[in-house]
Parts: C-alpha cells; structure tokens; sequence
C-alpha cells in the first residue's frame, strides 16, 4: 500500500502558487482552490513539474490569451486527449534527455481533466495512457457541468410585461408552464447568467422563432401511437427534429389596465400660443386610448420641443376622421387639420406623455412597450384595431400589418401570440423609390417588413375532443399550444445569457416555452441530479442512473488511485504527492463543488466539499493493488459511525436536488440514502479485506 | 552527387526505411493498412536497437496525433503515419498541431473511405486535409515516398514555415509494390537534416522554462494568430522550392513541386499527382508515337498550391484532363480541378479543364481509359466546353 506523507503547511505557505491570481474562474469556484491546492502539493516536492490540462473551466478560465496564470510550463491540446498528449511529452523528455539534448533528474507531469473530458470523452486517452505505464498523476475535478443560452435580443415574458433577456433582474416574476396542471404560473427568477459569445441557431415554427444554442433545451410534445396518452419530454435543440411539436404561448389571459407614471407638465405655454392648451390625460389604459395609440404607432409622431403631435393621414380617410373624434373625446383637444396630408395635435403636454409611454419616435424606432403585454385583451384588441387603420390591410382572411421598424414587427408579433392569433413569419424586404406601398409611392428607397395575422379557428371541442387531441395534445388548455418545427438554422457567433427560474424550471421566450439554465449530465453527474439534459419532471426525478465508477475503473488498471476533497486539504495534498512520488500513473479524483452547476451561494462551496464527505456521499479513501484504506475524516467514520451526517444534509443545500423534498420523491430520498449505505459498506468491507 | 546505395523496397519500406536514417526523436502510431508496415518495420529496427527512437504503442490515431502534438511541443523531432480512417480520426488533432506550429511529420498510405469499406488506394482522405495548414505533398512511386519523407522535415521545420507536413503515396499501388530505391547514406542524411532543436529551449514545453501553450484566444487576436499561419504557408512555398533544389543536388535526381514531362510544344496536357502521374506519362509516350502533341504535369506540392509554376507550364495549351484519384460529391469540379480552376481563372492564354474522377477504391486506371480521356477532352475543347467534370473506369 501506498504510505501518505504528512504534509509541512508551514512550508507550504511560504510558497509562490504556481497559479496566481487574476484568473477568470467563478467566485466560490472549487476547481480554482483544488488547482491551487494540488499545485502547491507538487510545487512542495522541490522537483520540476509541467501540466497538461485538458479543455474546460480551468483552461479556459486561467489562460485567455495573451495572459495566462500559471508560473509553471503549462500546455493545452484538446478536450479529449490531455493523457496521449501528456505520454507525448514524457516520452520526448525522456528522448531528449537519451540523447543528451536536454538534462534533468525527476519531472513530475501533472494532467488536469474535468468530469466530461475524463469520465466520458477522455476515458480511452487515459485509459491507454496508463496502460502505457507513462509516469504522471491525473487529476479530474468533478463537478458534473457543461453549460447553454439564449441570444440577447430575446423576449421573455413577466409579469410586468415582454422584457428583453438582458432587462430581466433576479427577483422578477416570469411566467412558466406549470408541467403538472398545464397552466400558465408566475415563478420568481433567481438566477441571470452572462455566457459569453456562442454559436446561435435560429428555431421556426410556424408561428413563432426564437434565437438560442445548440444545447438548450425545449419542452416537447413525445408522441405515443400505442396509447392515447402523449407525453412532454426535454429535449435540446441537437436532438430536435423537423417536425417535432414544441410548447408555445396560446394566450395571456387577465391582465388589468395599466396606470401611467405621473409626468412632469408644463405650465409655460405650447410652442407659438403662448399659452397652454388645457387637455385632458387619462390617468390608466382604455380601448380608446389604445386605439388612438395605435394609429400613432402606425403614422404618427412627436416633436415636444414644438409641442406637436403629428400624424400623416390625408384628408377624407377613415382613419383621419377617427383621429378627430377620438382627440376630441380623450384629451379634449381639437386637432389641426388645416394641412391635406396631415394632422397635427398641439399641445406640449400631450406630447410628453405620449413620449413617456415609451413606444419610441420616428417610424424606424417604434416598438411596443412592455406594459402593453400586461393589459386586458380587449384593449389590446383596440390596439390592432388602431393599428390596422393606419399601415394595416386585409388580403382575404388575413391582416397584414407593415412597418419599417423590425423591433416593432418583432413586439407586435409577439403580442398577437398572446392573444390567440396566427401569425406569419416577418418578411422584410427593400423597395425602389416610387413604388407604392399600402397605397403610398415611397418617396426615397426604403426597406420595412410586415407580418400577417388572422384569428385562430376554435376547434369544436365537445363534439370532436379525441380526434382533436390526437392532433393537438394541447387542445383543452387555455394557455398552451404546440406547434411543429419547421426550420432550425445557423446564424452567427452571438454574445448570450441564459436565466435560471425556480421550481418549474422553465420560462417562456420568445412566446416559446423553454428550460433553465444550468449543467447537462456528464457520466460524473450524480442519481437524481436535475441538469438541463436530466431534468428534474414530473416523471423522471433528474439523472436516472449513479455516477459512473470512475475510481474503480482506474484502480483495476492497477493503479494508485485516490479520491481527496478541498475541505480536507491536507488529505489532498499527501496524495498529490504520493501519486507524483509514485512511479508510474497515479489518478486522483477531486470533489470540485461548482456553486453554478449544484446551485448554491457561493460562499459554501467548502461547505459543500466537507457535507459530500461527512455523509459518505464523496468518502476519501485510496486504492492500489486491491488494498482499499479510508484517510482523513472518512476514517474517522469508519472507526465511529456516529460522525456519519445523513445524505439530506448534503443535498438540501443545493438546487440541483430542491425536487427531491417535494412530497412525491421523498421514496427516491430514502433510495439515494439506501445506496450510499451500501456503497459504504461495500466500501468498509473492502478495506477490512 | 552521392552514389546512391541500391535496395528493392516497397513504398511502405523506403518510408521506414528513411525514418531509420532520420532517427527522430519520438514516433507515435498506430496501425491501419495499408500503413502498416511503416510502422512494423520501424517497430523492428526500434527493438533491434538500430534507431533510439521512443516509440510510442498509442491505442488510436486520435491519442497518436495527440501524443504527437505533447512531443513536438517538447521540441523534439516528431514522426508518425496513418491512412484513411484513421487521418479522418485525428482531424481534430490536425488543426491543433499546425495551429500550435509543431512540425510533426505524417506519412499517409493513401486509402479510401468507409462506407462500403475498402482497404485501397485513394487520395479522398489527404485530399479532406488540404485546409488544415498542413504543407502537403503526393509521391508517385517508392523513390519519391524515400525522398519525401527526408525533404518533409526540412521544409516544416524550417523557422521561417515551422508548420506539420503530410506527404501521401497511394494505398498498395505504392505502398506494397515492389521497387528499386537509391538511397543515401546514413550520414547524408543527418547532414541533410541537421538537427531539430534549433528553435531556443525557451520557446519549447520543458521544464525548464515557463510558457503556456494551447492557450484560450478569443475575438481579439484569434485572426491575427489564423493570418500568421496564411503567411508562413507562403513562405512555405519559397522553402520548398530551396530544399528540393538542394535535395536533387545531393541525390542526383531532379526535384521540382511540380513535374513537367513534354509539356514545352504540348497542345494538350494532363494533369495529375501521386501514382496516376506514371500512368499519365505513359499514355503521353504512346499518343507522342502516333505524333499528338501531349505532356503531362504532375502537381507534388499541394498545399501550399503552387499557382505561378502551374500556370507558366500550363500557359498556351489548349485543353487539360485532370486525372483525379479522389472523391468529391455535387461539387462543381473535381477537387484537383477545383484548385486548378481557381489557379487559372482570369489569367490569359489558359486552357480548358475537364475533370475525370477515376481509380476510387484501388480500381486500376487502364492505360487505353486515359487515351479515351484524351480523345474527350480534345472533343469537348473543340465543341467549346470550358469546364466538364466525369467519372472514368465504371461500369454504367
């Protein structure tokens, strides 16, 4: 058996870390202590040592060129490969040093691999590696994370109405899909996440398109030919396919009206009168206000300096007539309308409370606010209404709405999904000077889009629910419908964010339904966990199977092999040492607590590290030619089994198992806490043998 | 000149053979045919003590060029070789290693791709790299494959390129057929070559000094880094041209990156690279006897793709038959004519090109299939047909 050295702190804190700070790893991170920690170890040794670390948090995080923060030769090659790469560099080494090239006594090697680059991807590279018998230690950092987003010019829908993804704050309620019920709840944000800039794709269906990555996942409908039962099941956007059915937005039903903010009004008279035109301002959201609002969506603009509210509408239109009567009736105003083309409503403070309801100025930069989304149906119905008057047209059944602003085709079209109807896709195209466009000549080249829409025919329900539920799984919800993907398209290289919502792990982007942030299972994810490819359902509770045996698997290549945790760093340190002094491979698995991944404060993460241990969930034990021994606390327990925390300890703490203490999983709790009993024993025996 | 001392060797052997004379520093391999004897017969002359070599038994071609990619990082002299599947496996890899400018050197036994498996001569599989900033080289017979593999650590070892190469010789037409090599003598060699280690111990990954390698570059220089490796490719082309003229010096056999035979009154040419090129000029022997003004072009040097030489041999003729061991599906031209296509396009006094894909899967190409390839392409030039593409010697 393998004789673990005490380590000298005192030495030790004398020493320059070998990764300084400056580095871009998480705060609460536990793969920078364990790196530091480890790297001492080695640095303690008085012998030269160089590191191989595979892709992941840890290189990436340390090495964004052109700095780096490794005081040691340090190399990098790919995510899958950091064994063969480090047997290259041994044996080159030793050629060189054959040849007289090159003089040394003793390198240590030191390889770095995270849970996915060894537990799954990398596991023939060290696996030949060792059996090679080059002399190294590997360390993988467990932490089960690999992560996913959304583009930024994402809407999600809240409480307060459509906000863009980068506007949204913890605490904020959005609006999810209540998987159980089916209905539309509010949950409370609780997690924002700026994830740098990656591949987005563009998803279509025929309704609706959302801006996302490759990996994050969609609510989809599993279609069962045998029973009459379909299923919802995760899936992420690699594993959807053409012609799958994803939940989207139905309806947003209620909502109240919305009362304005008080604006600052002017007392020093409108431009040119000298005086103020005494008007009235509705204090909170009506049909008719929404009414007039859409006509100045479509044509209208304001100039507050010259207290004017303009709209272009030519003489004898409908729409200019509706214009008078609603001035008239909402604010008390009588509109100029002495110019042929078009309508002017002057009064300063009419202007500056039209400017504060945030629908923007000009036509290029119009947009519809997010408060319109928390209004009664009925007034936003008077929205269109008003709307459809001024840049608005019907072809057949359906309307067609035309803007040069995309931002306010993008709103409006999601604003319609919340009210149930069918919506085309955005066509944008450039028109020549001269052409007419909705009965216009363009009077310079110009380029706009428009969106067409029409009301969703009910299905007779009563009378035909079982062939409309084959069809539509979704046919009796309020809320919720499905629809088929039509297109799934690369885009560009785009900076995304990504949000976390509780309980239902979902929220709603884009009017499409879609899950959390958070971690996808590696074979190092724990039973139980919820990741973002193992969600936690209604069905499924997470990742259905235990990790793999990863410690296991490399003591029966007959190997040193330890496992070790940050929490018990002294532990940690003789066994990087042992495994250096070794010679031959030697492997070393860390717990390395990830605060974004297990989800908790990352204040804990020791915390979290000492728990994983206490409770014979991670126990600190070595292995080499089938001798088994605990050290540090995990010995302690072995002698007093008193000192053993019970499992719930540990997992209460972090979100990836919050499900678990619902009512309906308290039998998988006892499950988990069944098996590390077992394992444990297994383990007892293994030592005692 | 140095009188060349005279073996009978297979393609495969000339390879190991002259891998034994460059002695590197550290091989990683794994077998695949038809590359295997390069790596049995080195793995001999490593246990009979006749090279001091580390070679290392690696369990996939992903692990050898990762393997590969650690040693030469270390500065060694780095060596390895593969064919078909296996180069389409360390693919990944490639990119690293000519990104991280490590000059391995890869001997590929040119075979073709699954699916349906076959274990044959075909250049698909070098042909898939020629955009990973490896320089890239074909050889037409046991002769060439000795000489490459010499010349191939010269040029991407080179300070100025400091880039992997890759040379390829096709699967069993090459790689397993017998034939008369002159090689040089141990000594020629190594003088040749000189020694790896001229980049300072500084630069290298040694424990000796602290550097950082493969590091994260993100939008702010990751062009400028892509852009040094365009630049160096360049240059490339300049120290090609030098080590095969000084390498012809001391061998005695004339080395060009391109190979001109009949090609000064030619009207029609082919153009072609590896074996087919022996086919080619044989076809050009025959069709000269009956008084046709035909030469052939074989192209050595791939990447970087030598456009000047190309042009200037082919400037003034009227039609070209590129002959093209390798696949490529809905493509507008075959991939060597694609290349030449890009090459000529807008130059004056250029021919027409036609395309002929042909002996995918080790099919032999017959030496009459070539003189039809002739006859088309005359046909097509006359009837005015710029660019054609085919495929020649299946059954329809």
């Amino acid at each position: 058996m393998i004789e673990l050295q005490r380590v000298n702190l005192k030495e030790i804190s004398k020493l320059e870390p070998a990764l300084t700070g400056g580095h871009r790893l998480c705060a609460g991170c536990g793969a920078g202590t364990m790196a530091r920690q480890v790297t001492l170890a080695a640095q303690a040794l008085k012998e030269p040592f160089m590191i191989v670390n595979a892709t992941g948090c840890l290189e990436v995080a340390t090495t964004i060129y052109p700095y780096n923060s490794w005081t040691v030769p340090w190399l990098h090659n790919a995510f899958e490969n950091a064994a063969a790469t480090a047997s290259g560099t041994i044996v080159a080494l030793e050629a060189l040093r054959r040849k007289k090239q090159l003089e040394y006594d003793q390198i240590n090697i030191l390889i770095f691999g995270g849970d996915g680059g060894t537990y799954d991807i990398g596991l023939q590279s060290l696996s030949g590696a060792i059996e090679r018998g080059h002399d190294f230690l590997y360390v993988c950092y467990n932490n089960g994370a690999y992560m996913n987003c959304l583009s930024l010019d994402t809407f999600i829908m809240t409480e307060d109405g459509l906000k863009r993804v980068i506007e949204i704050q913890l605490g904020d309620l959005v609006y999810a899909f209540d998987q159980t019920t089916g209905d539309l709840v509010l949950k409370e944000c609780s997690g924002i996440y700026d994830n740098g800039t990656k591949e987005v794709y563009e998803l279509k269906t025929l309704h609706h398109s959302i801006k996302t990555t490759l990996n994050h996942p969609f609510l989809t409908v599993q279609m069962s030919r045998k029973k009459d039962v379909n299923a919802l099941i995760w899936k992420t956007l690699e594993q959807l396919e053409l012609g799958d059915e994803i939940i989207v937005l139905k309806k947003l039903t209620g909502g109240k009206s919305y009362t304005f903010k008080k604006i600052d009004l002017s007392v020093r008279g409108d431009f040119k009168v000298h005086k103020i035109n005494e008007i009235q301002l509705p204090e909170s959201s009506n049909p008719e206000l929404m009414e007039f609002l859409g006509l100045y969506i479509g044509d209208g603009w304001t100039r507050s300096h010259k207290a004017e509210t303009g709209f272009s509408f030519p003489e004898k239109t409908d729409a200019r007539a509706r214009l008078v009567f609603l001035s008239k009736k909402l604010f008390n105003l009588e509109p100029s309308t002495t110019s042929l083309n078009d309508v002017y409503l002057y009064s300063i403070n009419l202007a500056r409370f039209i400017e504060s309801l945030g629908f923007g100025k000009g036509a290029k930069n119009k947009i519809i606010p997010s408060w319109v989304f928390t209004i009664p149906l009925e007034e936003k119905e008077a929205l269109v209404k008003g709307l459809m008057q001024s840049d608005g047209y019907i072809v057949g059944k359906s309307k067609r709405y035309v803007s040069a602003s995309y931002e306010l085709l993008k709103t409006l079209r999601l604003l319609l999904q919340t009210m149930n109807y069918r919506v085309g896709k955005i066509h944008q195209q450039t028109k020549k000077k001269g052409t007419f466009v909705v009965y216009r000549k363009l009077l310079e080249d110009s380029s706009y889009g428009y969106v067409c829409f029409s009301k969703k025919k009910e299905p007779n329900i009563d009378k035909y629910l079982s062939q409309i539920k084959q069809r539509n799984f979704l046919a009796e919800n309020k809320y919720f419908s499905s629809e088929k993907i039509t297109s799934i398209e690369f885009i560009k290289e785009e900076p995304t964010i990504d949000l976390r919502v509780e309980d239902e792990h979902n929220f709603i982007a884009d009017g499409i339904v879609v899950h959390n942030t958070g971690i996808q299972r590696s074979s190092g994810t724990p039973m139980c966990a919820s990741t973002t490819t193992s969600p936690a359902g209604t069905v499924i509770p997470g990742k259905i199977k235990w990790a793999k045996p990863l410690p296991d698997i490399m003591a029966a290549h007959g190997i040193p092999t330890f496992t070790a945790s940050p929490f018990y760093h002294r532990d940690l340190m003789s066994k990087v040492q042992a495994g250096l002094n070794h010679e031959g491979p030697a492997f070393l698995l860390v717990d390395s607590p990830c605060n974004l991944g297990q989800r908790y404060e990352p204040n804990i993460s020791l915390e979290i590290a000492k728990l994983a241990v206490q409770s014979c969930f991670f126990p600190l034990y070595m292995t080499y030619q089938d001798e088994w021994a605990f050290t540090s606390e995990s010995l302690r327990i072995a002698n007093n089994p008193d000192k053993k925390v019970p499992v719930e300890d540990y997992l209460k703490l972090q979100g990836r198992f919050k499900h678990l203490f619902k009512p309906e999983w308290k039998d998988k709790l006892v499950e988990i806490q069944e098996t590390i009993d077992n394992r444990w024993e297994r383990l007892i025996k293994k030592t005692k043998y | 000149m140095i009188e060349p001392i005279v073996k009978g060797m297979t393609g495969d052997e000339a390879v190991a053979w002259a891998a034994k004379q460059i002695n590197p520093d550290v091989i990683a391999a794994y077998p695949i045919t038809p590359q295997t004897i390069i790596v049995e017969r080195f793995s001999d002359y490593v246990n009979d003590g006749l090279v001091d070599t580390s070679y290392i038994p690696v369990e996939s071609e992903h692990s050898a060029m990762s393997a590969c990619v650690g040693a030469s990082a270390t500065g060694a002299r780095v060596f390895t070789a593969t064919a078909s599947a296996g180069l389409a496996l360390m693919y990944e890899i490639l990119y690293v290693a000519s990104g991280m400018r490590l000059p391995i050197v890869l001997a590929v036994a040119n075979r073709a791709f699954s699916a349906p498996i076959n274990i044959h001569g075909e250049c698909t599989d070098q042909m898939v790299c020629r955009d990973a900033s490896w320089i890239s080289l074909f050889g037409e017979s046991a002769q060439e494959a000795y000489d490459e593999t010499i010349m191939s650590f010269k040029i991407g070892e080179n300070p100025e390129v400091m880039l992997p190469t890759m040379f390829g010789i096709e699967g069993f037409i090459v790689t397993h057929a017998l034939e008369r090599v002159d090689t040089l003598p141990d000594k020629t060699v190594k003088e040749f070559l000189g020694d790896r280690r001229v980049i300072p111990a500084c630069c290298t990954f040694n424990p000796f000094a602290v550097g950082t390698f493969g590091s994260l570059v993100l939008q702010d220089n990751y062009m400028e880094l892509k852009r040094q490796q365009e630049e160096a490719m360049q240059k490339a082309y300049h120290v090609t041209k030098n080590v095969m003229a000084e390498f012809s010096e001391i061998s005695g056999r004339d080395y060009e990156i391109i190979e001109k035979y009949n090609l000064e009154d030619a009207d029609y040419a082919f153009v072609s690279y590896g074996a087919t090129a022996g086919n080619a000029k044989a076809v050009v022997d025959r069709l000269r006897e009956k008084g046709e003004k035909v030469g052939s072009l074989k192209i050595r040097l791939y990447r970087p793709y030598p456009v000047s030489d190309i042009y200037e041999a082919l400037k003034g003729i009227k039609a070209v038959s590129i002959l093209d061991r390798s696949a490529t599906f809905g493509s507008p031209a075959t991939i060597a004519q694609n290349d030449l296509a890009a090459a000529l396009y807008g130059k004056k006094d250029v021919p027409t090109l036609h395309g002929y894909i042909n002996g995918l899967g080790g099919r032999v190409l017959l030496l009459p299939e070539i003189e039809q390839v002739y006859e088309q392409s005359k046909k097509y030039h006359e009837e005015g047909k710029a660019l054609t593409q085919d495929w020649i010697g299946y059954r329809r």
